[in-house]
């Protein structure tokens, strides 16, 4: 099978774009991102965790079905209650030359280093073949196609816990062959705006930034120990930057879709605000860099993080007024 | 954020970040991982000391290996027992010494499966006090049965 393997910020939106792409489509990663409302914020507290942390975007899932709503792309999908039968499912498509994306437990990701692979069950990966009983996957995160033998395949397509994916996998079976980008794009937008600006509960969108900024002064009384807690403050990072976000907690990536949905749409209006919401991103990087710097150096009293916290209600500012004005936008446009 | 303000000199991690090209157009940069060239040494500080700490309890007696695993692998004991199909109320049990015994052996195949260790690892750790000697734990097809390594590394 020829299938043309890239490196992408985020797993499913990098996924369903090289499936798309693999389909013939013209399409980038932000445009998928954006059209599906992938921009996101919430912040968890919860027993599922073992300790709070926040969400930097949409639920899994949202942007394969936003985008089979936005621009009409079919997908056949499948879960399994027989791994058995998951896995001659999965076989069969591969030995039909069909690449597959699959929903994993990133854990068992193992061609990948060690220190990032945590339990997570909403990793996305496309097996694009099966030679001599290993599996060869297209992961975004992985420089090349890279190994999975079977028993690892196994068990990260149908382990337990949270968003068990009990062997999902799905792939294109038709795309349309005329899009209307335009309407595609606004109402990515209007959702993603609304979603931010619009929710009633305390801990999604902008509310949910403010109440990270409110709680991240009281961590140090949820972790065990300074090095725990230097452990916790330097995730910051990693959720915002290296954890398939493009950077800066999609704001980089989003900024991008704005960008080249105002050169699809011809819209100046986009294209001033895929500048402001880049200089929003650049902020939110400064605030992981300055998360990892007083991480490692163990600087953690309360006045440090009285001043991380007064960062992260800055942001919370400047997205409310960002995506307000993005959501007026949208409901003129469509 | 500009170009070359992400970009990190790191192949061993390598991802991908979106920016401002040099022409003003914005797109993905692959460049290596900005935490991982910078402060992985802090992680492995840290895991090591967990460790170390976490250890003791389980010599000690205070807690049992499934709680040991469970704190490294940063699970709480409601995603963990959703993982091992039993009740929370149950795997809270297994993470005390007094009642890990009652675990079956099939109980102790599926946390492994989850920590990624071999059974043995329930009952066993294994420490070098010599520098250069290499314990390696190999698991095999059999899911009950793994093969430990001693190497001495050449100088």
């Amino acid at each position: 099978m020829t299938f043309k393997h890239t490196m992408a910020a985020h797993c499913e939106s990098g996924t369903v774009a090289a499936l798309l792409k693999h389909e013939g489509m013209d399409i980038s990663e932000p445009l998928v991102f954006g059209m599906s409302a992938g921009i996101f914020f919430g912040y968890f507290e919860s027993r599922k965790f073992p300790f709070p942390t926040f969400v930097v975007r949409n639920r899994p899932g949202q942007i394969r079905t936003g985008m089979a709503s936005r621009i009409g792309v079919k997908f056949r999908e499948q879960k399994f209650r027989d791994p058995g039968a998951g896995e001659r499912a999965l076989d069969d498509l591969l030995a039909r030359e069909i690449p597959v994306a699959c929903q994993t437990d990133f854990f068992y990701m193992n061609y990948l280093p060690g220190h990032v692979r945590v339990h997570i069950n909403v990793h996305f990966i496309i097996a694009v073949e099966k030679k001599d009983g290993v599996y060869l996957v297209s992961d975004c995160y992985s420089p090349d196609i890279a190994p999975l033998d079977r028993d690892s395949m196994m068990k990260a397509r149908f382990a337990g816990g949270s968003f068990a994916p009990r062997g999902f996998m799905f792939y294109p079976v038709s795309v349309p062959e005329r899009i209307d980008y335009r309407t595609a794009i606004w109402k990515g937008i209007r959702s993603a705006a609304f979603n931010m600006v619009r929710l009633p509960m305390p801990f999604l969108g902008v509310r949910g930034i403010r109440l990270f900024a409110k709680k991240v002064v009281d961590w140090p009384r949820l972790a065990r120990d300074t090095e725990h807690l230097s452990h916790e403050i330097m995730k910051i990072n990693i959720l915002l930057e290296d954890q398939g976000t493009g950077g800066a907690g999609f704001r980089f990536m989003y900024a991008t879709f704005l960008r080249e949905a105002a050169e699809r749409l011809k819209d100046p209006d986009l294209h001033d605000m895929s500048k402001r919401i880049m200089e929003i991103g650049d902020r939110w990087r400064e605030i992981s860099l300055f998360a990892a710097r007083i991480g490692k150096r163990r600087d953690l009293g309360q006045d440090r993080l009285r001043e991380l916290s007064s960062l992260i209600y800055e942001r919370a500012d400047a997205e409310e007024s960002f995506f307000r004005d993005l959501l007026a936008m949208s409901k003129k446009k469509i | 954020m500009k170009e070359k303000d992400v970009r990190v000199d790191y192949r061993k991690h390598q991802v991908v970040l979106y920016a401002e090209k040099r022409d003003g157009s914005y797109g993905p940069v692959r460049t290596g991982s900005y935490i991982t060239k910078n402060y992985l040494d802090d992680y492995w500080l840290k895991r090591n000391n967990l460790e170390r700490e976490y250890l003791e309890k389980v010599r000690g007696g205070e807690i049992s290996p499934i709680a040991y695993y469970m704190v490294l692998e940063e699970l709480t004991p409601s995603e963990l027992a959703s993982r091992v199909k039993l009740s929370t109320r149950k795997v809270k049990r297994h993470m005390t010494p007094e009642h890990f015994g009652e675990a079956t052996v099939e109980q102790l195949r599926r946390y492994c499966e989850v920590f990624n260790v071999p059974i043995a690892g329930m009952f066993q750790a294994v420490v070098t006090r010599k520098k250069g000697v290499r314990v390696e734990e190999l698991k095999t097809d059999n899911p009950y049965f793994s093969i430990y390594t001693i190497a001495t590394e050449k100088k």
